[in-house]
């Protein structure tokens, strides 16, 4: 393997369990409100990378049922803090790889998810009322996993992120917003579970998500703007989902992404050079995989969640990433 | 974490931080702990509502402590209070996020936070002047969120907050104001996509609402976008604007002459990427719409023109070749 596009697993799996042990670092305890999403991240990373046992499974079932916030019937980040629909997203998520979704009580996450929907079709993060179609998504995918996307208003749902479609094929936050990469990913999952890719002008988003890569190999959000990993994900899940991953330079891609990488202290940054954190070890890892990233397992691009989990469960979709190397 | 450069630390400077860090932890904790304690006693003193402020000033990302801050507002403070006391107990937690989204500006929880504010301002200051405390509010969101958009003409939270103060307007500003602004940001960069987005989205209404003429208006967009086109031929925004303004291709005249517009670039910068990619999309319109009103050759000049930008664009721009070759493949189809 040459070195200069070695992806260092070893240290980044050292790096993710490091994280749960810096019990005395003030940033650990600022970052508190985003732990049950860390872990989500942390793990997926590790199950990509082969390594799923590198973090105790019954310790980490327990933090997440300690996250319970039992007078909304779902889960907060950590223990303590107010349920939310996105940390009850990475809580199932995180049940569903360790096999324990025994431990939910579906019933009330259902109901939770649920009573978030907006008479527009959108949904809420919360009673507070923030909406998003990334909350579309997560209520979607969520319900998917759980098996109750039968009790969703699919028109409705449908309906309002066919609103926030613009003239570039791209998707916007909430109706009228710019198309942003991540929204993009978030509104073609989605429309990819409920089986309503009609939805999307595929030529024309495939052509701006193509564009989105730049000379240096790594993929922006928006026009004119910056590369980072994270967009390697964002954008690789959606040209995946319209089977475009070859309209980009796959090798570029990579290099970049393995560029970002911490080589002394493992994990990955936003760009060559940065600090590395678990957000963009998980997205860059996940886009190595559906790069076809030698020795890495296949993720799902619909739900950014090991392939495997997502067959045994009978969710996949026609996504198609590229075919794994044997070697680099 | 985004932006932040990777230092390696010595052994020694990092347990110096450590140590440092070790009475701001303490506090930190501590301060949290009592918070969330009151919060699950359903503690809603004013004392509580000042250790928000505290915890949220140290780390505005604390959804909970921001959840907590709301249920004392909601359920203490704003009943026992009178009109204008809530106007100005609102008006100092909008003055609160503004310091905050200066250090924070893509902070969610902050722009959520301010928006709920301002759907709790009350009628006032007068049952005659019910909505003059909402104007006055509303006023400063706007020159807030230009000053945020100053400081990044790119934030989309901004760009966000600012569609939803426009639309909710207790009375509504005209379109026109709107599109004036989209101008100032665009002529101060023609990178600004977020602002050609926004123009797109004003002007719809405009030309739907019959505002403005629909057919002076596209002819001042075409003249602009030109402009733009010529200052820099390699700036993406304003190319995926002129497509917006083409629309469908319904309008063969339309479509050759931007063809020809292009053409007349393409010939002073021969490299030009968008020149030809955008040659090729406008070409490939008029294959699959007016074949019917074609001349004799036209057809056949066309294929092969797109295929040959094609193969440039190709050499060109490797990076995308498969799609350059699946275009053309796509081309060669409507020909047969």
């Amino acid at each position: 393997m040459s070195t200069d596009l070695e992806l260092h697993i070893p240290l980044h799996v050292k790096y993710i369990q490091s994280l749960g042990k810096s019990k005395d670092d003030l940033m650990y305890h600022l970052t508190a409100h985003l732990r049950m999403n860390a872990i989500y991240w942390g793990l997926t990373a590790l199950c990509i990378m082969k390594h799923k046992d590198a973090l105790s499974r019954e310790e980490m079932i327990e933090f997440v049922m300690s996250c319970w916030d039992d007078e909304a019937g779902a889960f907060g980040a950590h223990p303590d803090h107010d349920a939310h629909i996105h940390s009850t997203l990475s809580a199932i998520q995180i049940l569903c790889v360790q096999d324990a979704m025994d431990r939910l009580d579906v019933d009330r996450i259902t109901k939770f998810i649920l009573s978030l929907q907006k008479p527009s079709g959108v949904f809420a993060g919360d009673k507070y009322g923030e909406v998003d179609s990334r909350f579309s998504y997560i209520a979607v995918n969520a319900l998917a996993l759980l098996g109750r996307l039968h009790e969703l208003d699919t028109e409705k749902t449908v309906d309002y992120i066919r609103r926030c479609k613009n003239f570039d094929g791209g998707f916007g936050a909430v109706i009228g917003a710019e198309s942003h990469a991540a929204q993009v990913f978030v509104c073609t999952a989605a429309l990819a579970i409920l089986d309503r890719l009609d939805v999307i002008d595929q030529d024309t988003l495939a052509w701006w998500l193509a564009e989105r890569q730049l000379p240096s190999g790594g993929l922006n959000g928006r026009p004119e703007k910056l590369e980072d990993v994270c967009y390697s994900f964002w954008v690789l899940s959606a040209l995946s989902i319209l089977k475009k991953v070859s309209w980009i330079d796959a090798d570029k891609l990579m290099q970049f992404i393995i560029s970002a990488q911490d080589p002394d202290n493992g994990g990955i940054a936003d760009r060559p050079g940065n600090q590395a954190d678990v957000f963009h070890t998980q997205f860059g890892v996940a886009g190595l995989s559906l790069l076809g990233y030698p020795g890495l397992d296949d993720l799902d691009p619909v739900f950014c969640m090991p392939a495997s989990v997502i067959e045994a469960r009978g969710l996949k979709k026609g996504w198609q990433a590229l075919p794994r190397q044997p070697t680099l | 974490m985004h932006g932040v450069k990777r230092v390696q630390y010595s052994k020694e400077a990092l347990e110096a931080k450590r140590q440092r860090d070790q009475a701001k932890l303490k506090e930190y904790l501590a301060l949290t702990h009592d918070i969330l304690s009151r919060k699950k006693n359903n503690d809603m003193c004013r004392e509580a509502f000042e250790l928000t402020t505290r915890l949220l000033r140290v780390n505005p990302e604390f959804y909970t402590v921001w959840n907590y801050r709301r249920q004392i507002l909601e359920i203490d403070m704003i009943p026992k209070s009178s009109a204008a006391d809530t106007n100005d107990l609102l008006a100092e937690d909008l003055n609160l996020t503004t310091a905050l989204l200066k250090q924070h500006p893509k902070v969610y929880w902050i722009w959520n936070h301010r928006r709920w504010c301002l759907e709790h301002v009350p009628n006032g200051p007068t049952e005659e002047d019910s909505n003059g405390w909402r104007m006055a509010n509303w006023n400063k969101e706007l020159f807030v969120v230009e000053k945020m958009l100053e400081a990044d003409a790119r934030n989309f939270h901004a760009w966000n907050y600012r569609r939803y103060v426009l639309g909710t307007m207790p009375v509504r500003r005209s379109e026109l104001s709107e599109l004036a602004y989209t101008s100032r940001k665009i002529e101060a960069n023609f990178s600004n996509f977020s602002a050609w987005h926004q123009r797109s989205k004003v002007l719809t209404a405009l030309w739907e609402s019959n505002t403005v003429d629909p057919v002076k208006s596209k002819e001042e967009e075409f003249d602009l976008v030109k402009n733009a086109m010529y200052t820099d031929p390699g700036d993406q925004s304003v190319w995926i604007y002129h497509r917006w303004l083409v629309g469908d291709g319904g309008e063969a005249a339309l479509l050759k002459r931007e063809i020809n517009t292009i053409q007349e670039l393409l010939n002073e910068q021969p490299d030009s990427k968008w020149c030809m990619e955008s040659l090729v999309h406008y070409k490939r319109l008029l294959l699959q719409k007016h074949t019917t009103s074609f001349q004799p050759g036209e057809q056949v000049n066309l294929v092969e023109s797109c295929i040959g930008l094609l193969q440039e664009l190709g050499a060109l721009d490797p990076a995308r070749r498969q799609r350059y070759k699946e275009s053309s493949e796509h081309i060669t189809r409507l020909s047969t």
